[in-house]
């Protein structure tokens, strides 16, 4: 086999499970997880090849697939690694199997439609990152919302289709402007150039006027700032998050937050370098009041869920100021805390998950004492939240503490820079730490500490199987937490030439 | 006009005509054994394909002036009377032995080849009626509920009302330019002569009448409902496919004149906003399927606005797309005993658990006339608005566009009922599975759909 078609045998293995599921018998619902399971493994392992065969020396795509799909409009079935997705990728497939297993108990509603859905958004997920082409791009991009929709909206919580109603218009509004900003790119490309191509190697290169950049910056903005989210346009996730499954809320925050960050670094950016540098002290404010508002707004929620879904918002904050500062250390600890929200967060989701399903309430006020009642339980959240706050030694602490340094030392554009609201903007994105430390401590010691009380007594302790997820994510954390410069290396050039691309201005003088 | 002419290029019409014929002599014999008429009908449509993928590229004029065939016309032709196919195997369940229901429709298919075919004004006109024609007495023809008294009169004023404004149309057509010939038409849309601009309004007015595109559009959502299910499937596909159609053949690849142009863009774009907001409050799904066909319709003539050359294939495209999909979703709705029962939204609630793969279908295709991807229909939406965008109409594409997201909510509304809200009990007393036939009427459409979701390249590259 050669290296093109392992990647596509990786985006296609759950595919290739949606339809072993159809063959599994009704009623046979062991029979469906297990499957579900190991399909996900095997998908993990062989990204894990590809991972390890992935060489950073190289620029460009690598294990590259182009095929002419719709020839008339110049779309080709293109799919790749490289420097910008590569984490990622290996990230989806890493929460894979733990979002299957995580699932084994809790579900017991239409569990062959429910993984069929795991497994559909997991190929929906990766071919959003791996695609190389717009308009596959898009088709994946837009894909993922079905299957989201159907996790939140059969089950979810009491207020289910809300949530996944208001999930699905507020996500796709966002993508309908972004489909006619992306006709309108490609249809300008091929004015100006003569070139009908979808391919972002080839959209890079348009030269646009700034005001058409700012147009469709706009619109491509809006709807990676609603997946991100980017407050003010947050406001779906709180209760997405709160009345999806747990598999559903490990996905929405382990993965699928990420493809708005994502977007802007391959998409958003690139394509609209003037525009960027014209939006930058909009973003960078944006992104400040992300980190800060999502932190406060964390700090007094009673709901479990709640805290972690602000708490998301907060972190997604710091990966947009590592990319708008287009400083060579703030992208790769964006890129890092990508990854490092990635565990945490998924690791919190499923451990609340667990709690859950021993006590059937996420009010914050209802627990107390469960170091003493659930140790081992307890012992894992105490790593996981000091990750999330950003303990040195963990991924989170590699993330953050990139993200700022490259804020502070960052050659902001002439027009932001001169006077101090950088180094202010800056300074107010480190008190997110302080809060971040200060809400998660808040939840962990009324959670774990002070007087005994559960809904639910005697509880149990963590059987294996969680311990096993458990044990993998934590892991998974001090791997980036002590050795990230493995990884960081696999994105330096992806991040050099993002830097580069969107640094340099092309149209003289529409930069300042 | 030579006889051999004559027999070749009108094969597909000669053997309608010949189904038609034989439907006829079997029920004046007294064979009413519906499996026969459907087996006779079927073989009659399918031979017509048949005769026209063998005739690929043969292109005559066997009445000069009149009718003539080319590459085009049985393209068209192919397409639409290969989705009538499944039109006739669900139609088993609601009519089973009803002896007129089979010749009506190949009655409406002969009508609409014809208008494929028409060169002058005489013999669109003639195909248009004998197409809408059949179409009345098909929705009369569902005589369980009072209501479809109502829908076939509805239907029938507000037919003739178009007929007539086409009449007229064409009439000061006439006396502008002294010829009927549909080369003409075009000429007129840039004319300023008042008489032939009242004419094009006129004519135009009639087809968005017949295409239900608003403010024309009242008849639409009580002749889908009181119509039955295979009924509505047909009115909202083949008949539609032919307006658009025929209004295509009339425009041709010429640009588009001022004066259309506000026609074109602002009543469809009307439609899309109207039908999808309006769709939402519907209890019933065939009404909602008449309230999205009305947006669809407002789509299909956004088309119009593109440049020439690539509008058939847009137009093509998207029909076979939407169609697909609306027949999908027609085979797969579980039969039942009681029509108004079967037809309230209420009645699809909790079926994913009754019936999963038929809510499968069904929220498939629902998805796909919403245009998410990965679905046909998101590929035949972006063909449309490409086109419209490349020809310098941004802000109408992106105002089509924002309606479109206008209309997600009431699609997901049905996918929500289907898996997400538990049965009300006596909807589901009442259910009992699809029959054989409008079982393999869904395979059809579902292989359809897969063929065009995996391959649109392909498929744009034969039309």
């Amino acid at each position: 086999m050669d290296d093109a078609s392992l990647l596509n045998v990786v985006l296609y293995l759950p595919v290739a499970g949606m339809a072993l599921l159809l063959a599994v018998p009704a009623g046979q619902d062991g029979r469906v997880r297990w499957l579900t399971f190991w399909v996900m493994v095997v998908q993990l392992a062989l990204t894990a090849v590809l991972y390890a065969h992935f060489n950073p020396a190289v620029p460009g795509l690598q294990f590259e697939t182009r095929v002419p799909w719709i020839p008339d409009w110049g779309v080709h079935y293109q799919i790749g690694l490289d420097g910008y997705n590569v984490l990622l990728v290996l990230l989806t497939a890493f929460l894979g199997p733990l979002v299957v297993a995580g699932a084994f108990t809790a579900i017991t509603k239409d569990v062959k439609l429910f993984y069929s859905m795991v497994l559909l958004i997991q190929f929906a997920m990766l071919g959003t990152f791996v695609a190389q082409d717009l308009f596959v791009f898009y088709i994946f991009w837009e894909t993922m919302l079905i299957p989201m929709f159907l996790l939140i909206g059969i089950w979810g919580g009491e207020r289910r289709i809300y949530a996944t109603i208001k999930f699905f218009l507020y996500t796709a509004f966002g993508s309908i402007l972004m489909l006619a900003a992306v006709i309108y790119l490609v249809y300008s490309l091929q004015t100006t150039t003569g070139v009908t191509s979808f391919a972002f190697a080839d959209l890079y290169e348009s030269r646009l006027p700034l005001s058409t950049q700012i147009v469709l910056l706009a619109a491509f903005g809006l709807s990676f700032a609603i997946k991100v989210p980017m407050v003010p346009l947050h406001t779906w996730l709180p209760d997405a998050h709160v009345e999806a499954p747990t598999a559903g809320s490990v996905i929405l925050a382990g993965v699928l937050l990420k493809m708005g960050t994502y977007g802007f670094m391959k998409l958003g950016f690139p394509l609209f370098p003037d525009a960027t540098h014209y939006f930058t002290p909009a973003i960078m404010t944006l992104s400040v009041i992300s980190i800060v508002y999502g932190a406060c707004l964390a700090l007094v929620q009673n709901d479990i869920k709640k805290i972690i879904a602000y708490s998301s918002i907060s972190h997604l904050g710091y990966v947009m100021l590592g990319l708008i500062s287009l400083d060579l250390i703030g992208i790769q600890g964006a890129i890092v805390q990508m990854v490092s929200h990635g565990l945490t967060a998924a690791g919190l989701f499923l451990m609340v998950g667990m709690i859950y399903e021993r006590c059937h309430t996420r009010e914050l006020s209802a627990y107390g004492g469960l170091a003493k009642l659930l140790p081992v339980y307890s012992v894992f959240f105490m790593i996981l939240t000091l990750a999330s706050i950003g303990l040195p030694t963990t991924s989170g602490f590699t993330g953050e503490f990139l993200v700022l340094l490259g804020s502070f030392t960052a050659s902001w554009p002439l027009h932001v820079q001169g006077n101090s609201y950088p180094l202010a903007m800056s300074a107010l994105a480190v008190t997110g730490v302080v809060l971040g430390a200060l809400y998660m401590l808040r939840f962990a010691q009324s959670f774990l500490f002070g007087v005994s009380k559960a809904p639910h007594l005697p509880l149990s302790d963590l059987d294996l199987r969680e311990k096993l997820i458990l044990v993998a994510i934590v892991v998974a954390v001090f791997a980036l937490g002590l050795f990230p410069d493995e990884p960081l290396q696999k994105t330096e050039l992806a991040a050099k030439q993002y830097q580069q691309i969107v640094r340099t201005a092309r149209m003289p003088g529409s930069a300042q | 006009m030579s006889g051999e002419a004559i027999l070749i290029a009108m094969m597909p019409e000669h053997l309608l005509l010949a189904g038609i014929v034989f439907l006829i002599v079997l029920e004046i014999a007294g064979s009413t054994r519906g499996s026969q008429l459907l087996s006779v009908a079927v073989v009659a449509a399918a031979a017509a394909i048949a005769a026209m993928l063998h005739l690929q590229g043969y292109s005559a004029a066997p009445f000069a002036g009149q009718f003539s065939v080319g590459p085009g016309p049985f393209l068209a032709k192919a397409v639409v009377l290969a989705l009538a196919v499944p039109v006739l195997l669900m139609a088993r369940d609601d009519f089973a032995d009803d002896g007129p229901f089979y010749p009506l429709l190949l009655s409406s298919l002969y009508g609409f080849c014809l208008m494929m075919s028409a060169d002058s004004f005489l013999t669109l006109f003639l195909g248009l009626e004998i197409m809408s024609v059949p179409v009345y007495v098909m929705v009369l023809l569902a005589f369980r509920r009072p209501e479809s008294v109502e829908a076939a009169l509805k239907y029938l004023v507000l037919g003739g009302t178009a007929t007539a404004l086409f009449l007229m149309g064409i009439s000061l057509f006439y006396g502008g330019k002294g010829t009927l010939a549909l080369s003409a038409f075009t000429s007129a849309l840039s004319s300023t002569d008042p008489m032939a601009t009242t004419a094009v309004v006129l004519v135009l007015v009639a087809f968005f009448l017949k295409a239900a595109i608003v403010p024309f559009h009242a008849w639409a959502p009580d002749a889908y409902e009181g119509a039955s299910i295979p009924v509505t499937a047909f009115m909202a596909t083949v008949v539609k496919a032919g307006v658009v159609l025929a209004a295509l053949r009339l425009f041709g690849t010429a640009p588009v004149s001022p004066l259309t142009i506000d026609l074109l863009a602002i009543l469809p774009l009307v439609s899309i906003v109207w039908g999808n907001l309006t769709a939402m409050r519907q209890t019933s799904f065939r009404r909602m399927i008449a309230y999205s066909s009305i947006a669809h319709a407002g789509y299909l003539f956004y088309a119009f606005l593109g440049a020439g050359p690539g509008r058939f294939q847009a137009v093509v495209f998207y029909l076979i797309a939407y169609a697909l999909m609306n027949l999908l979703a027609f085979a797969s709705i579980p039969s039942g005993k009681d029509d108004t029962a079967r037809d309230n939204l209420d009645s699809m609630k909790g079926l994913f658990h009754r019936s999963p793969y038929a809510a499968l279908m069904i929220g498939m295709a629902m998805l796909s006339l919403a245009g998410i991807p990965p679905f046909p229909g998101f590929v035949a939406k972006f063909l449309i608005f490409k086109n419209v965008m490349a020809a310098g109409f941004t802000l109408y594409a992106v105002l089509g566009l924002v309606g479109s997201y206008l209309g997600i909510y009431f699609y997901l509304r049905v996918i929500q009922f289907m898996f997400m809200t538990p049965a009300a009990q006596p909807a589901a007393a009442a259910e009992r599975e699809s029959g054989h036939l409008a079982l393999s009427a869904g395979a059809i459409c579902l292989v359809g759909t897969v063929l065009v979701a995996v391959f649109p390249g392909w498929v744009m590259s034969l039309l």
